[in-house]
C-alpha cells in the first residue's frame, strides 16, 4: 500500500515538472480587452495592427519598455517619467520634460492616448510614424540621452528582458524593431473615448450635460472646433495661435521639421481630451490652468507672424461666464475609464 | 488492491506514451536535384579619391584643393533592377543595401536568385525610396540602428560623410556631412544607371558575374558647387543644402566594366 503511495506520488511529482508554467509577472489580461477599438463615428486609425499583431506577451513588454529606465543613458529616466497614467499620460505640474542628469527639455510632455489616429507625433510634427515615436525621446540629449544599441545591449544582456522578449517573439534576440514594435502596442492600445462627453454623445447611462456645460459646448462647437475638431478634439494641423515667443527657448516650431518660412512659430493642434488632467498647457507649459488659456484667447493677440487667421487679433469676445462654461464643457471631456486603467500602469508598482 | 498493482503497467504505459516526442515521419525520398536555372550577379563598389583607392583617416586633397580626411564614409544602395538584352527585368525583392567603408564586405552586394540570362543593364537608387522612410520600424540594414536615421525628423541619412580637414571651419576642425530628405524638391535620392557596353553579364550555372563600379569621394566636393570647407564643413539636415550635396554626388558613381 505503501509502496504504491509512493508511485503514485511520484508520478504524480513528474506529471507536475513537465507541466510547470513559469510564473506569471503580471495578472493575465484578458485578451479581449487588448484589442484594436475604433468608437463608433471616428474615422479610420492611420495605423492598424494588420503586421503588428497585438498579443498579451507584446503588449507586457511594451509596458515594461514604456516604464523602464535603462531606455535613459544613465538609468534613471524612462518614459513614464514624464508620461504619468494619473495625468492621462501628461507630466503632472511640470512645464517642460525632466531629463536625465536633472536637465530641462524645451516643451511640455503631452499625453498619450488615441496615437493610432494622429498622423505625425511630436508638437513640430518631426516624427512620421508611431513605431518610430520612442526613439525621440530616448535619443534626445535633454530627455534620455540614449543610443538605441548601448539600450539593446543592456536589454539583451537582461534576464527579464530576454524572457519578455521570447514570450512576444519566440526568441531573446532584442532588435530596435521589435523593441519599438511592441512598445507601440502598449501606445497605441492606450485609447480615451469613455469621458462624461462620450457617453453623453452615445446616449449611454442616460448621461446628460449640465446647463452650464451644455452653453459651453455650444460656444465650443462655435468657436474652437475648427482646430479642436470633434471627435479626436485635434485636426492634428499645425498653428500659431498667437503665442508670443518665449525669449529663452526661442522655439521655432514646425519649421525647424519642414524649412518653410510658412511654418514658423507653428505647432500641432493638441487634443482637448483629458485636457483638465494634463495642465500645465500649451507646448511649452506656460499657462498653468485652463482659466489662463482661455484668457489668452480672449486678450488681445499679438499679429505674429503667421498667426492662424481664424484667431481675432483683438481676441475672442468671451464674458467671464462664457469662460466658465467652457471650462466646464472641457471638464466633461476627461476620461475616468482610461486614468484608472491598471493596464496601462507601471507594473512595478 | 491487486487490480489496482494491475493497472500500474497501464499507468506506465499511458504516461510514458504521453510523454514520447512526436515521431517525425520518414524523411521523404529528396527529389534529384533539380537543374539550377539562377545564379548569383555581385556588384563591388569601389571608393577613390580622384584616382587613388580611398583609405580611411589617410590625407587626401578636394577640388578647392583643401587637405582632407575621411573617417566615416556609409551610403544606401536600394531599388536594384538588372535589365536583360530582351530588356525584360529582374528585380531584386527588398533590396535595401548599406555600404560603409569601414566594412569591407558591405561594399559588395550580392544578390542571389537571378535567373540565366544575358544582362545589358542596372540600375539603382543612391538613398532609401521615401516609402520605406514613412513605414516605422525596419529590420537588416534598414533597422533604425544603424546610424542612419534621423530621430527627431525621421527619415534615413541617405549618405553620410565624416572626416576632417586643417581648413575646416568648425572649432574642431571636423568634417560631417549626413545627407537626408526623402520628399519634395529637397529630396536627396538619385537614380543611377549604366548599361554594360560591349560586355553583358552572362549569369549562368558557371558564371556568377561581378559588376564593376567606383565611387569617386571628390565627385562628392565638386559639379556644379565646389565645395569649401571654411564654410561648409557641417551638414546635418534635410533641405536646399542638402539637395546641393545630393546633386554634387548624383555623378559620383560610375560603371567600371563586367568580370564574367
Amino acid at each position: 500500500m505503501n509502496r504504491i503511495t509512493i508511485i503514485f506520488f511520484l508520478f504524480g511529482v513528474l506529471i507536475l515538472g513537465a507541466c510547470k508554467v513559469d510564473p506569471k509577472i503580471i495578472e493575465p489580461l484578458p485578451a479581449d480587452n487588448l484589442a484594436e477599438v475604433i468608437p463608433e463615428g471616428w474615422p479610420q486609425p492611420k495605423y492598424t495592427y494588420s503586421v503588428n499583431t497585438i498579443s498579451e506577451d507584446k503588449f507586457v513588454l511594451g509596458r515594461a519598455l514604456f516604464y523602464e529606465e535603462m531606455l535613459s543613458v544613465d538609468n534613471t529616466i524612462s518614459c513614464g517619467t514624464c508620461h504619468q497614467d494619473f495625468a492621462a499620460f501628461a507630466h503632472a505640474e511640470h512645464k517642460v520634460s525632466h531629463g536625465i542628469f536633472d536637465r530641462v527639455g524645451i516643451r511640455n510632455a503631452p499625453g498619450i492616448f488615441n496615437l493610432t489616429w494622429h498622423p505625425v507625433f511630436m508638437h513640430d510634427g518631426g516624427i512620421n510614424h508611431i513605431e518610430l515615436q520612442p526613439l525621440g525621446p530616448i535619443s534626445n540629449t535633454l530627455e534620455m540621452g540614449a543610443d538605441i544599441n548601448p539600450v539593446i545591449a543592456k536589454l539583451q544582456a537582461s534576464s527579464k528582458y530576454q524572457n519578455l522578449f521570447r514570450k512576444a517573439y519566440g526568441n531573446d534576440t532584442v532588435t530596435s524593431q521589435k523593441m519599438l514594435r511592441a512598445m507601440t502596442v502598449f501606445m497605441g492600445l492606450i485609447y480615451s473615448y469613455n469621458s462624461k462627453f462620450d457617453y453623453y454623445k452615445r446616449k449611454e447611462n442616460n448621461v446628460e450635460l449640465s446647463d452650464a456645460e451644455q452653453r459651453g459646448y455650444s460656444l465650443f462647437t462655435a468657436n474652437c472646433s475648427g482646430c479642436h475638431t470633434e471627435p479626436l478634439f485635434s485636426d492634428f494641423g499645425f498653428k500659431s495661435n498667437g503665442l508670443t515667443v518665449d525669449p529663452f527657448y526661442q522655439d521655432s516650431g514646425r519649421v525647424h521639421i519642414t524649412g518653410l518660412p510658412q511654418d514658423r512659430y507653428k505647432f500641432k493642434t493638441p487634443s482637448l481630451r483629458n485636457i483638465a488632467k494634463t495642465a500645465p498647457y500649451m507646448h511649452d507649459g506656460r499657462f498653468t490652468t485652463l482659466n489662463e488659456c482661455l484668457d489668452h484667447y480672449t486678450n488681445a493677440i499679438p499679429n505674429l507672424t503667421n498667426l492662424d487667421p481664424s484667431i481675432p487679433t483683438n481676441g475672442y469676445q468671451f464674458t467671464a461666464q462664457n469662460k466658465q462654461d467652457i471650462i466646464a464643457f472641457l471638464h466633461t471631456l476627461t476620461d475616468y475609464k482610461l486614468l484608472g486603467d491598471k493596464r496601462f500602469a507601471d507594473p512595478n508598482f | 488492491m491487486k487490480n489496482t498493482i494491475k493497472f500500474i503497467p497501464l499507468i506506465l504505459l499511458l504516461v510514458v506514451l504521453s510523454c514520447k516526442k512526436d515521431k517525425k515521419d520518414p524523411e521523404p525520398e529528396p527529389d534529384p536535384t533539380p537543374a539550377a536555372t539562377t545564379n548569383t550577379i555581385k556588384i563591388l563598389f569601389k571608393h577613390t579619391v580622384d584616382t587613388s583607392t580611398l583609405v580611411l583617416n589617410q590625407n587626401y586633397v578636394n577640388p578647392n584643393l583643401d587637405t582632407f580626411k575621411v573617417s566615416v564614409l556609409k551610403y544606401y544602395i536600394s531599388n536594384i533592377v538588372i535589365t536583360k538584352n530582351d530588356n525584360t527585368t529582374y528585380v531584386e525583392p527588398e533590396s535595401y543595401h548599406l555600404i560603409d567603408v569601414s566594412n569591407i564586405s558591405s561594399t559588395t552586394i550580392s544578390i542571389p536568385n537571378v535567373p540565366f540570362a544575358s544582362y545589358k543593364s542596372v540600375s539603382f537608387m543612391l538613398g532609401v525610396d521615401s516609402t520605406r522612410n514613412c513605414s516605422g520600424a525596419q529590420t537588416g540594414d534598414l533597422a533604425q540602428n544603424k546610424g542612419m536615421f534621423w530621430t527627431w525628423a525621421s527619415g534615413y541619412i541617405m549618405f553620410k560623410l565624416e572626416g576632417s580637414s586643417p581648413q575646416s571651419g568648425a572649432s574642431n576642425k571636423g568634417l560631417e556631412y549626413h545627407i537626408g530628405g526623402f520628399g519634395g524638391v529637397n529630396k536627396v535620392q538619385r537614380n543611377f544607371s549604366y548599361t554594360f557596353a560591349s560586355t553583358p553579364a552572362n549569369v549562368s550555372a558557371s558564371v556568377s558575374p561581378i559588376i564593376h563600379m567606383s565611387v569617386d569621394i571628390n565627385e562628392f566636393f565638386k559639379n556644379p558647387t565646389t565645395i569649401n570647407f571654411a564654410t561648409q564643413h557641417t551638414q546635418l539636415s534635410a533641405g536646399v543644402n542638402a539637395k546641393m550635396f545630393a546633386d554634387n554626388y548624383s555623378d559620383m558613381i560610375k560603371f567600371e566594366h563586367v568580370n564574367n
